[in-house]
């Protein structure tokens, strides 16, 4: 009750802007394989910039809970929910092992609503697509993966895509407000709505009562379809993209491809009372503990973090380093075709932020 | 007994093993040289009936450009014209007649139809998904290629994607259960699942393809499309020259962005189809540049394999008619006039190899006029 | 494969003396004898292999003359403009492996209908079984049906016949169950079952009421084999009960062959046993001018696969150009009407009436001096000008035929 009082009063805006000038604790999940290796890899540079965020570190092991199911210990929700930001590395998912994964229970537990994913260029690393700076917005709670399936006669499946106007307007503000606060100009509606007329119809009616509230925004609505088509030619005619969940994994992975994979792409998943920024990538097993991992998509994670902390001034920092360490191309790691180890591209970006 | 009949496999080792009908034919060919059964191709002087739907948008004017080449390169096809639209339906022909046509001729070339996003009648189903429903156009084929001469990002795609189109998210099944909560139903069946399988294996194996991927999102849709899913995988099963592959949606929109070279034969449900389809056509030039086709078991309507209508074009004379000309090739080839479907493909690939006259959406300067000329005049 | 376990049984006798008792391979071969023959077998239906109006169709050139057959038949349907694709599948004859065959037979099981040549089965290995039988058990092909029919150009010692051959196709005296049980004492099983006689003898009836047949003769040898032959004699007379209005009689097979050759017009429908109805059909096939004319068709309760009538390789007139090509365009035209696409077979068979009746461009075999290129030139010439005159594509409404479920 007191969370969907809070979402009427200040809905999608940070909770934590008026303490901006304190020290902030946030929760870190370092996660397994490489992930150990690039958190400490964020938390030095991090503190080469003096950047005012204590961190506390959680396992998330799964443990036996009272009910007898395996779940993520209570010392981690408790973390998580006193401090209300997490970072959080690649996890591996145990498949079949009974318990609920962790990204799911957290999606439950703090309602994340929206997943943020920016895609950029790197500059001094070119793929086939030299000028993508999108960022999509997906919603995260209900559409195709509602997960209500079921078989009503043999061998046909129903399965609900769920699209409800308080979520479309939820996800469909947040782009906005953070169009606004990004300072980008343009904000994208992918529906399909031609086909699915009620549902995607929905969501795109939220959409554009939305784009009423930000008229410094420009708001267009595509098809997917288009947009896909569109995407591949020619990435620079998006910004920001507000779409429905199954929309918003395809194309979210789709822009990633486009800049090279998940290795260099930050995500963040806003919730009503919490916010989780996490890099997507895998676990890499087999270079962890070589010191050959980079660390780039959880240190734009955190600088999404930064900004969601409204200490964006930091992150700018940052983040510039990253890209000019980069795009020096001395220290680069081997996924980005150099020979450098981790630590040393670590050191590069700490000397330039200090 | 016994020795007569082991003795007869001897007398057949004489015979030379590898004498293929070709062969056959080209040596009897030299003794009597004044009959030539290996005449280039049929040229047959009856002409065959086919529907066309010009559509929407640009759809009119790149039909136009299909109509010149036939003309000019004397194909015997006869149109049935039908003008149907959803956004224009004062003018629209009524679909049961149009559906008629397509039944009874057994081909259509149709142009895109534009679908608007909401209907004046409240109606879920747009005209596109009724002709498909009412006509069971289940298999939806288009096959991105780069073309010769054309510099993009990727080189060298070869891949054909196969997508479910009558059921999945497209059912048209949907309601509001509560003031602000739409369910929209996404139907998976066994028997539609299979049908499509085996759709894209009897292609693959037609074409000589080597591998098919089925792309699905198993991993959270469990139950719809693991049914999917699992009825490919049976399927797979009567193929066994051809490779099975599976691949997560999200995963394959992000390889077939970044190495599309991997893919050769993928089949999709319905709304992933619709994605990869644009996706794919961008990669090899857009919307303008890709045929597709709509399989029934009875009939096929042959159409851009992107669909866009293009509408802010209408009249400029930009329009890219390529997709349309290679669908309508690939339609003669369908219809067994192999020789002019090989005559409008080499003109276009002559074309566009050349590099001269291409359309804007190309990079190039000549309008959709010229760019018909240069194609009229490679005829050869 | 069941047939190829029965061999290996086989070989393991014949070899090495007598070390496996003849009663032990018998008893486990009675497995064998209901794992061979489950009747009708039960197949969960696929879709079939029909896209746009286009059929695809397995094509088996097998050995011999067939390869040269079967590029006839594809340039016929070229300029005829069949809406049919073929899916060649080639069977290598010295294999002793089975795996093109299986391949073959998978192919056949996914397209439902298939065309054929002789498949050659060159090895001399024991264990590799007759391939041609194979297909036809594993498919389960029951049934095998020639169209005898005179041609009126064609010089034949009786004219005028008109016989259909009904004969059984999977098991019989073709179960290919034998072995060496004592050395020098070979036994060969022939299997009857009553399902399978009764499905054969109602497909008979069937066919007579559909094509306003008069009467059905069972061609038998129940007097010496009392319990097999009695077993199918006994079973198409109580179908033959169900069928009043169509007559019913029975003829000893040595009987048949004498009646057939001094008068063969008193048969119309002949039901026949596997061995039988291949001994009739040849000689019938003599009577009317040859292996070359006459096209069979095997069908089972799920496809259906079209070859020449008389299944004969042809090796050595293979490659030179004299083979006669109508039997196997024939079996394409059987093939096509079985599809639905009745306009082009009839085009087809005008065409080749025209050149055998009209135009008498006939090949040495049917005492003519004409190449096999010249008749299919021939043919594509009136195939040709048929398709001028009507209307090629064919309305979907008559294309249901092909569910033979």
């Amino acid at each position: 009750m007191a969370n969907h009082l809070l979402r009427k009063i200040n809905l999608s805006l940070p909770l934590c802007r008026r303490y901006s000038t304190e020290v902030r604790k946030a929760t870190l999940i370092p996660g397994d394989g490489i992930g150990p290796e690039i958190s400490a890899a964020v938390q030095k540079i991090f503190e080469a910039a003096h950047v005012p965020i204590e961190w506390e570190s959680v396992d998330v092991t799964p443990v036996r809970g009272p009910d007898g199911k395996f779940g993520i210990p209570q010392s981690a929700i408790d973390s998580m929910n006193k401090n209300k930001v997490g970072l959080k590395g690649p996890l591996m998912t145990p498949v079949g092992k009974g318990h609920r994964s962790l990204n799911l229970a957290l999606r439950k537990e703090f309602n994340l609503y929206a997943n943020v994913r920016p895609c950029r260029s790197l500059e001094g690393y070119p793929t086939l697509y030299t000028d993508v700076d999108v960022v999509t917005v997906r919603e995260n709670t209900e559409g195709e993966y509602s997960g209500i399936e079921h078989e009503i006669v043999d061998g046909v499946v129903q399965s609900i895509k769920l699209i409800t106007e308080d979520a479309s307007k939820r996800v469909a503000e947040f782009a906005f407000e953070f169009a606004k606060k990004e300072g980008r100009e343009k904000v994208t509606a992918v529906h399909k709505a031609n086909i699915m007329r009620m549902s995607d119809g929905l969501f795109l009616r939220c959409c554009r009562e939305a784009a009423e509230k930000y008229p410094e925004v420009k708001f267009e609505e595509k098809y997917l379809d288009t947009v896909c088509l569109n995407m591949v030619q020619d990435p620079s005619r998006f910004d920001v993209l507000v779409m429905p969940n199954l929309y918003g994994d395809i194309l979210s992975d789709m822009c990633a491809g486009l800049v090279g994979g998940l290795g260099l792409t930050p995500s963040g998943n806003i919730g009503i009372n919490g916010a989780l920024f996490e890099s997507v990538h895998g676990t890499a097993p087999d270079i962890a503990g070589k010191d050959a991992a980079n660390p780039t998509a959880l240190l734009l994670s955190a600088v999404m973090m930064l900004r969601y902390l409204e200490l964006g001034s930091y992150g700018d920092k940052i983040e510039k380093a990253c890209f000019e360490v980069i795009k020096e191309g001395k220290f680069r790691t081997g996924d980005l075709g150099g020979k450098a180890k981790c630590s040393e591209f670590t050191n590069a970006i700490c000397e330039k932020v200090a | 007994m016994a020795h007569l009949t082991r003795a007869i496999p001897n007398i057949f080792l004489k015979v030379p093993l590898n004498t293929t009908v070709t062969g056959v034919l080209k040596r009897t060919l030299s003794c009597s040289p004044t009959l030539s059964i290996q005449a280039p191709v049929s040229r047959p002087e009856n002409h065959t009936k086919c529907t066309l739907i010009p559509g929407d948008g640009v759809g009119p004017e790149l039909v136009h450009c299909v109509l010149e080449v036939f003309k000019a390169a004397q194909v015997p096809v006869e149109f049935e014209t039908f003008f149907l639209s959803e956004v224009n339906q004062a003018m629209s022909a009524p679909l049961e007649e149009v559906e008629e046509s397509i039944n009874r001729n057994g081909i259509c070339l149709k142009g895109v139809l534009a679908t608007p996003d909401y209907s004046h009648t409240g109606e879920l189903e747009t005209l596109n998904m009724k002709l498909r429903r009412n006509l069971d156009l289940y298999a939806n084929v288009v096959h991105v290629k780069s073309l010769p001469g054309v510099k993009l990002r990727h080189q060298n795609i070869d891949c054909v994607i196969i997508r479910e189109m009558t059921e999945g998210e497209y059912s048209a099944l949907e309601h509001e259960s509560v003031k602000g909560v739409v369910e929209c139903l996404k139907i998976v069946t066994k028997r539609k699942s299979q049908r499509i399988a085996k759709f894209a294996f009897d292609y693959a194996t037609k074409n000589n393809r080597k591998k098919v991927t089925a792309v699905h999102k198993a991993n959270i849709m469990k139950l719809g499309d693991g049914l999917f899913l699992n009825s490919c995988k049976e399927i797979a099963k009567l193929y066994p020259k051809i490779e099975f592959e599976q691949i997560i949606v999200d995963n394959c929109t992000m390889q077939i962005v970044s190495n599309p070279q991997q893919f050769d034969v993928m089949v999709t449900p319905n709304l992933y189809g619709n994605i990869l389809d644009n996706l794919s056509s961008g990669l090899v030039g857009g919307a303008g540049v890709v045929a597709g086709a709509s399989y029934s078991s009875e009939c096929v309507v042959f159409e851009p394999g992107a669909r866009h209508t293009y509408a802010e074009a209408v009249g400029k004379n930009v329009a890219n008619p390529t997709a349309m000309l290679l669908a309508s090739a690939k339609m003669l080839s369908h219809i067994n006039l192999q020789y002019y479907g090989d005559l409008i493909r080499n003109a276009v690939n002559r074309v566009l190899k050349a590099g001269k006259v291409r359309t804007k959406d190309l990079g190039g300067q000549a309008t959709t006029q010229e760019y018909i000329f240069a194609i009229i005049s490679n005829l050869r | 494969m069941a047939g190829t376990l029965c061999a290996r049984l086989n070989k393991l006798s014949s070899f090495s003396g007598i070390t496996v008792p003849a009663r032990k391979v018998a008893a486990l071969s009675a497995y064998d004898v209901q794992h061979k023959h489950p009747f009708a077998k039960k197949v969960t239906p696929i879709p079939k292999a029909k896209y746009g109006g286009r059929h695809a169709v397995t094509m088996l050139p097998g050995g011999g003359i067939g390869p040269e057959l079967m590029g006839y038949v594809k340039e016929v349907f070229r300029y005829g403009g069949v809406p049919v694709d073929f899916e060649t599948v080639q069977i290598d004859p010295k294999s002793d492996s089975n795996e093109d065959l299986e391949y073959a037979i998978t192919s056949i099981r996914r397209n439902g209908v298939a065309i054929k040549g002789n498949i050659e089965t060159k090895s001399l290995d024991t264990d590799v079984i007759s391939r041609n039988v194979a297909l036809r058990n594993e498919l389960d092909l029951f049934v095998n049906v020639v169209h005898c029919q005179s041609c009126p150009g064609i010089k034949a010692r009786q004219k005028d016949i008109d016989i259909i051959i009904i004969r059984q196709n999977t098991e019989g005296e073709y179960a290919m169950l034998e072995h060496e049980s004592v050395h020098g004492v070979v036994e060969s099983m022939k299997v009857v079952t009553e399902e399978n006689s009764e499905r054969l003898a109602r497909y008979a009836f069937d066919y007579c009421r559909l094509h306003g047949r008069k009467k059905v003769t069972t061609v038998h040898k129940a007097n010496i084999m009392k319990l097999s032959d009695g077993l199918f004699l006994e079973v198409s007379k109580r179908v033959a009960k169900e069928y009043p209005d169509i007559q019913h009689d029975a003829m000893i097979i040595d009987n048949t062959c004498m009646q057939l050759v001094a008068n063969p017009h008193q048969f119309d429908v002949m039901l026949t046993t596997n061995l039988y109805g291949s001994i009739v059909s040849n000689v019938i096939c003599g009577l009317l001018g040859g292996a070359g004319l006459l096209s069979g068709r095997n069908y089972g309760d799920h496809y259906a696969v079209f070859e020449p009538g008389t299944r004969n390789t042809g090796t050595a007139i293979a490659g030179k150009n004299i083979a006669n090509p109508i039997a196997m365009l024939n079996a394409s035209v059987d093939m096509l009407e079985h599809l639905g696409h009745d306009s082009h077979a009839e085009v087809i068979r005008t065409a080749i009436n025209k050149t055998i009746s009209e135009d008498h461009i006939h090949t040495p075999d049917l005492g003519g001096q004409a190449t096999s290129i010249d008749v299919v030139q021939n043919i594509i010439k009136h195939v040709q000008a048929l398709s001028k005159k009507c209307q090629i594509v064919a309305p979907p409404h008559l294309m249901s035929r092909h569910d033979t479920t």
